[in-house]
This record gives structure tokens, C-alpha cells and sequence, in this order.
């Protein structure tokens, strides 16, 4: 039985958990949750809060795969798996901020790609890769949760710590950046 | 084929690295977003604490899918339950239309019932897809950003879909032209979306289905044959009636398309 | 998977007030029953107080975009409309709880949710999750896919108020929201809006005083289609003194108010 479950992709993996099946269920969480977890972490500093936005994300997907297997692209991308935990995720920091705020990961320093980093994935051309490079870090961490990780606006405010209205200007400053810099 | 990061550059991401730049992360977790071997190269290099937490969270879920409900299986036709809210209408429709052709199987004396009920069969269901005393949640439905006239064009085209098969049925039957039956319906059905457009149309349909039945089909009955309008002659009338009520409504909607409280909705 | 980020979405906010109402005038059949309101609302949870026929249904229904205001001016998120205005941007933004819930007794609660959302024009692959994270939050996760006729008065309503937060609306209008709630469910409620208020403008209208007093970050009280008192719910517990009637420093606050107004009004 796992054997056969190691060929399917994730859509067909997600049609299988639509009809109840719990095999098909785990075979997802195995192959996901640790991409899914180190996506987490790499936005929220807490364990606890990581710990919960992944259950909560895993039992989302188990109890609206019936609609989720026929909305959802198939294949092995699994972009939608993203989009329930990134709601997830801000749900639990609106859930913290009225008591004390979620340590957010520190912005990282900028430092030079190292020579095996440079080799990149598809859908990021080197151009865009040296614009996004040339950006000022608090410009391009908005970039990120607006465009990589599909948030809102007022998401991002929530995710960041920072006004909706600071999120905006600097959402427009990279807009303006990054097309002076690949013009 | 597409390049995928060094298996060493996917740990350290997994590993929570501090050292790889941001602009790498990025293009690493695009990446990893669409693609299976990559999240399998992860999966295998995640550190022992992390996978302490992936078998944490996996009980934790475990837990609450045994006291839970499992998932419920979608079947394809996800609104019909609208359908459904209509469907005494259909069938009011059905049943008049079947009615009118056999009257005129088993009275050939009288003129054509089919002929002249047709236009007005699909006026019923097409008021009350678009009645606010009939749709319970139009008071929601009236503050959605889908409603208006697009929301109308498709339930008033699934009201044309279920009723023009039936009506083909009956004037196969009957041995009439198609174009005679089905031109009047589709102007009558234009006329109400037109004149909904002022009177609401629900109230656009009641007030064609009399000005029809007391203009038309009251005067043919006493004289015992089918109007002009009903022949073959004024086939392009029709079409041209229909070309033009419909321009009518896309005008209206256009110059207002999304006004709260458009008369449509009432 | 990269999303494109619209100019839209990134421009800046030109408005001071999520809402924005100056000589609102409503009609609710022949009678005025909004008449000359100027209000101004901001994020947060406000609470929209008033005794019955005040007008507080007519104003949220004004506020959703149900009934057309006679007069005055209606602006929300900026956008007007009052005029002959594309109201789809707004309605986007919108999310509303009618005071009589209607809905198909036939569609389960995630059926129905869905079939808002889609109404409401979100992206067809984020409407299954954002569905069940909105069934989460009102409490309803057992009952997903259960028939609405199945459930009860206060699961109706938790119904209603998932529908209305499902496209995180950046105004949330929910007129007697509690109505049918166990008090466990109430104090569970009340969590869930000080977190939507958190980023979003809130206006729950309720005859609960008690309601206001503990979910509310404003008060806003209306007599007669009009504005009375607007304040936060800390300055309404300031204006009661010993000798008004309530069994609450709120109540007491919301009776003295009410009392003078209507003696400026008479005199």
C-alpha cells in the first residue's frame, strides 16, 4: 500500500485523502510538513506557535479536502498547502499581539551569495535575482510576504509588526526599485 | 529542464542557516513550492529537533482526527442546492407546457396552446431566481460584488437550459418550427430582464405573463386561430425584438453596474 | 508560485475613516429612520447602541450597501456611495450579518460559506481553506457539513458570522451577532471580534449593553436616526451616576446619556 502511494503526486495524493483515506493522509503530512515547517521557521522565531500553525494547517487540509481536491491545481505543487498555513500563521500572531507580540525572526544581515548559493531555481532570472538582491532589506521583507508568500497588506502589517500604511509605501518604494533596476 | 538548488544550499534553508542571503531563501522556497524531489531532499536533511516537532504535531493530529469528523466528499454540482429552491417553478412550467400539448392533441379544433404558452413558460422560474421573496438570502446576495447583472445572466440562462429541452420536447410533439416557439421565448425572457430593469423582475415577469395571456391568448382562444404574431411571417419581428431588448438590458446594467440597489435585485 | 501584486493594493490609504457617514439620511419604508448621521469609524470593535426604532438596522443595512441612502453622504474605504458609483471594490472589503439570517436550508454550512465566497469574489483555490479556517474560528469545525435546517438558533448564527468573515472584510458588519449564543459562547465570541478588530472596523449592533462593555473598544449610541454620544467604552462608564437605571456601570452610563439627549430634544 505505501509502496503504491510513493508514485502519486500530491493532487492525486490530496483526491485520495478526500475519500477518507488516512494512508493517503500520512504519506502527505510526511512528504510536506517538513518543507511546510521550515517555511514556518523561517517567519516565526517561536517552536510552540510553528508546532500549532501545523496541526491546525494539517487538520484544515484533512477536513476540507473534499472541496480542497476540487479547487486545487493538480500535480505536485503545493502552493495551496502554503496559502491555508500563512493564514494560519497570522491568525496566531492576531491571537499573540493582544498579549505580548511573537518574537519575529530577526532580518537577516545581508551577505554575499556564496558560489554554490547561485545556482537558482526556475521562476527567478538572474536580472530579478540582482534587483531583489540590491534592495534594502526592510523593502524586500515586504516584497516577500506580499508577493512570495501571497499575503495581504494588512497581513503583512500583522506579520511584521508595522503599520498597514508603512507596508504600503514600502511595498511601492520596491515596485519602484525593482523596475528601475531591471529597466 | 530547470535548475534546483545544491542539495547543501536546501539544508541549510531546512537548518534555519542565518547565513544564506535572503534573496537566495526566496528564490529556494519558490522553488521548493512546485517541486517534489527538492521538498524529498529537505525532507531527508531536517534536524533531529525539527523532526521531534514533525512527530509532536503528526500525534497531535492524530488525536483530533479519530475524535473528529472525516472528510466529506464534494459531488460536482456544488449549488444546486439553488436549483433545488427553484425547482417547484421548473416543474409549475414543465407541467403547463405538457398540459398545453396534450389540449392540443386532444382538441385540434382549438389553435395551437403550445404556440401561445410557450413564450410566457420560462417567466415563472426566471421571477423567482431573482425574487426577493422567494431567495432567502437575498438580503446577503444584495451586498455581494458578483451580483447584478452577471449573477442574473447565469441563473437566468440555467432557467432557459432546464426549460428549453421541455419545450422542444412538446413542440416536437405538436409538429410546429422551432423558430416559433423558441424566438417568443427568448424575447419574453429579454423583455423581462429589460423591463426588470425598472420594475424589478419578478414584478417584470407577472405584468408580461397577463399583458400576454389578456392580449394574446384570451383573443385567439375566442376567435378560435393563432394571431399574426404567432406565424411564420414574424419570425424576424422576433428576432429582432430579442437582438433588441437584449441591447436594451446590456445598456442599462453598463450605465449603472453595480448600483446597490438596482431595480434587478428587487 | 509568486503572486503579482497589484498598484492598487499598494496604494496609499486616502482616507481617514473606514467609515464615513456625514447627514446620512436613510429611509426604512416612508419613515426616515436615519436622519442627519455623521459618523466616523476606524479600526476597531465599535459597538452601535441604541433603544429599539433608533435606527441601528438601517444604518448597518445603509452600511452594506442594501438600502440606497436618500441623502447625505456614505463613504466606506474610501470609496463613495452614495452615487451611481461601481460599488464591487467596496463590496470586497465588505462582510455582513443581517439581522434575519437568511439562508438555504438545504447547503451544509461549508456549502453555504462557499457559495458566499465565491459571491464575494475570492480566488477559487484559496476559497476551500479559507472556508474551514473561517468554520474554525465561529467554533462550527464539528458541523462543517452538516444541513443548515439541522442546526440550532445559536449555530445559525455562529453560521452567519462565519459567511461574514470569510473574505476577511476590512468592515465587518454584524447586527445582533449574539443573539441565540450560550454564555460560553458569547465569551468565545467576544474573543473572536477583539481579534478581527485588531485590523479591521467592526460595528456590532446589540441591545446587550453587557455585550458592548466587554468586546467593544467605542461605543456609539443613536436615538431617533441620529447620532447621540460616540466615545470609548471607558468614557460610557464615566457618564452614569449612582441615581441611573442599569445593574452596570455601563448600563447606568448608557441610561443617563439616552436621558439627556432626550431632554436637550424636548426642551
Amino acid at each position: 500500500m505505501k509502496r503504491s502511494l510513493d508514485g502519486l503526486d500530491e493532487g492525486e495524493l490530496l483526491r485520495r485523502v478526500a475519500r477518507g483515506d488516512r494512508l493517503a493522509f500520512d504519506a502527505l503530512y510526511r512528504r510536506t510538513a517538513p518543507w511546510l515547517t521550515a517555511r514556518l521557521r523561517r517567519r516565526c522565531a517561536d517552536e510552540d506557535v510553528v508546532a500549532e500553525v501545523l496541526q491546525e494547517t494539517y487538520l484544515a487540509v484533512w477536513r476540507s479536502a473534499g472541496s480542497q481536491a476540487q479547487s486545487s491545481t493538480s500535480g505536485s505543487a503545493v502552493g495551496w498547502l502554503w496559502t491555508i498555513a500563512a493564514h494560519r500563521l497570522i491568525d496566531a500572531f492576531r491571537h499573540r499581539a493582544r498579549r505580548e507580540r511573537v518574537p519575529p525572526v530577526q532580518t537577516f544581515e545581508t551577505v554575499a551569495p556564496a558560489a554554490e548559493d547561485e545556482a537558482l531555481a526556475d521562476g527567478m532570472d538572474a536580472n530579478l535575482e540582482r534587483a531583489l538582491h540590491a534592495l534594502p532589506a526592510e523593502l524586500r521583507q515586504v516584497l516577500r510576504a506580499m508577493v512570495l508568500d501571497g499575503l495581504t497588506a494588512r497581513e503583512t502589517a500583522l506579520l511584521l509588526g508595522m503599520p498597514e500604511g508603512t507596508v504600503k509605501t514600502r511595498a511601492r518604494r520596491a515596485r519602484i526599485a525593482l523596475r528601475e533596476a531591471l529597466s | 529542464m530547470t535548475t534546483h538548488p545544491t542539495p547543501t544550499l536546501i539544508s541549510r534553508y531546512a537548518s534555519g542557516d542565518a547565513g544564506v542571503d535572503e534573496t537566495t531563501i526566496w528564490a529556494v522556497e519558490a522553488h521548493l513550492e512546485s517541486c517534489a524531489a527538492c521538498r524529498t531532499v529537505l525532507t531527508d536533511a531536517v534536524d533531529p529537533g525539527t523532526r521531534d516537532l514533525l512527530d509532536r504535531v503528526a500525534d497531535g493530529i492524530a488525536t483530533a482526527i479519530a475524535t473528529g469528523p472525516p472528510p466529506v466528499r464534494r459531488t460536482r454540482l456544488r449549488r444546486t442546492g439553488v436549483a433545488a429552491r427553484i425547482l417547484p417553478w421548473l416543474v409549475t412550467a414543465t407541467g403547463l407546457m405538457l398540459a398545453a400539448a396534450l389540449f392540443e392533441w386532444t382538441f385540434d379544433s382549438l389553435p395551437s396552446l403550445v404556440l401561445l404558452v410557450a413564450p410566457v413558460a420560462p417567466l415563472l422560474p426566471v421571477a423567482a431566481v431573482w425574487s426577493r421573496r422567494v431567495d432567502p438570502a437575498w438580503e446577503l446576495t444584495a451586498t455581494m460584488p458578483r451580483t447584478g447583472l452577471p449573477l442574473l445572466m447565469r441563473r437566468t440562462l440555467g432557467v432557459l437550459t432546464a426549460v428549453i429541452p421541455v419545450l422542444a420536447v412538446t413542440g416536437w410533439f405538436t409538429g410546429h418550427s422551432p423558430g416559433l416557439w423558441l424566438l417568443p421565448v427568448l424575447g419574453f425572457t429579454a423583455g423581462t430582464l429589460a423591463l426588470g430593469t425598472v420594475l424589478g423582475v419578478d414584478r417584470a415577469a407577472v405584468a408580461l405573463a397577463i399583458a400576454w395571456c389578456a392580449g394574446v391568448v384570451a383573443p385567439s382562444l375566442a376567435d378560435g386561430r393563432l394571431p399574426a404574431i404567432l406565424t411564420d411571417s414574424s419570425l424576424p419581428g422576433w428576432a429582432l425584438t430579442t437582438v433588441a431588448l437584449t441591447a436594451v438590458v446590456l445598456v442599462r446594467t453598463r450605465r449603472r453596474p453595480h448600483q446597490p440597489h438596482q431595480n434587478l435585485m428587487h | 508560485m509568486m503572486r503579482t501584486v497589484s498598484v492598487a493594493e499598494t496604494a496609499p490609504s486616502t482616507y481617514p475613516w473606514v467609515v464615513h457617514t456625514e447627514k446620512l439620511q436613510v429611509r426604512a419604508g416612508r419613515h426616515l429612520a436615519v436622519n442627519e448621521l455623521d459618523l466616523r469609524l476606524g479600526t476597531g470593535v465599535h459597538g452601535l447602541l441604541g433603544p429599539n426604532g433608533a435606527g441601528k438596522t438601517t444604518l448597518m443595512r445603509a452600511l452594506a450597501t442594501v438600502l440606497k441612502p436618500a441623502g447625505g453622504r456614505l463613504t466606506l474605504l474610501g470609496g463613495e456611495v452614495t452615487g451611481d458609483a461601481d460599488l464591487r471594490a467596496v463590496r470586497r472589503g465588505l462582510g455582513y450579518l443581517p439581522q434575519h439570517f437568511g439562508f438555504y436550508p438545504r447547503f451544509t454550512v461549508r456549502e453555504f460559506v462557499e457559495y458566499i465566497a465565491w459571491l464575494k469574489e475570492m480566488p477559487k483555490a484559496a476559497i476551500p481553506g479559507a472556508v474551514q479556517r473561517a468554520v474554525d474560528r465561529v467554533g462550527l469545525t464539528d458541523r462543517a457539513d452538516s444541513r443548515m435546517k439541522t442546526l440550532s438558533g445559536g449555530m445559525l448564527r455562529r453560521a452567519g458570522i462565519a459567511q461574514a468573515i470569510v473574505n476577511d472584510p476590512a468592515v465587518l458588519l454584524l447586527d445582533e451577532p449574539t443573539v441565540g449564543l450560550d454564555p460560553e459562547q458569547r465569551l468565545d465570541f467576544r474573543e473572536l471580534l477583539r481579534e478581527i478588530g485588531l485590523d479591521s472596523c467592526v460595528l456590532v449592533s446589540t441591545h446587550l449593553v453587557e455585550d458592548v462593555a466587554v468586546a467593544c473598544s467605542d461605543v456609539v449610541l443613536i436615538s431617533e436616526g441620529r447620532l447621540v454620544w460616540q466615545g470609548t467604552t471607558g468614557q460610557l462608564t464615566e457618564q452614569g451616576g449612582a441615581g441611573d437605571a442599569g445593574d452596570s456601570a455601563t448600563e447606568r452610563g448608557y441610561s443617563s446619556l439616552l436621558r439627556a439627549y432626550r431632554g436637550r430634544v424636548s426642551a
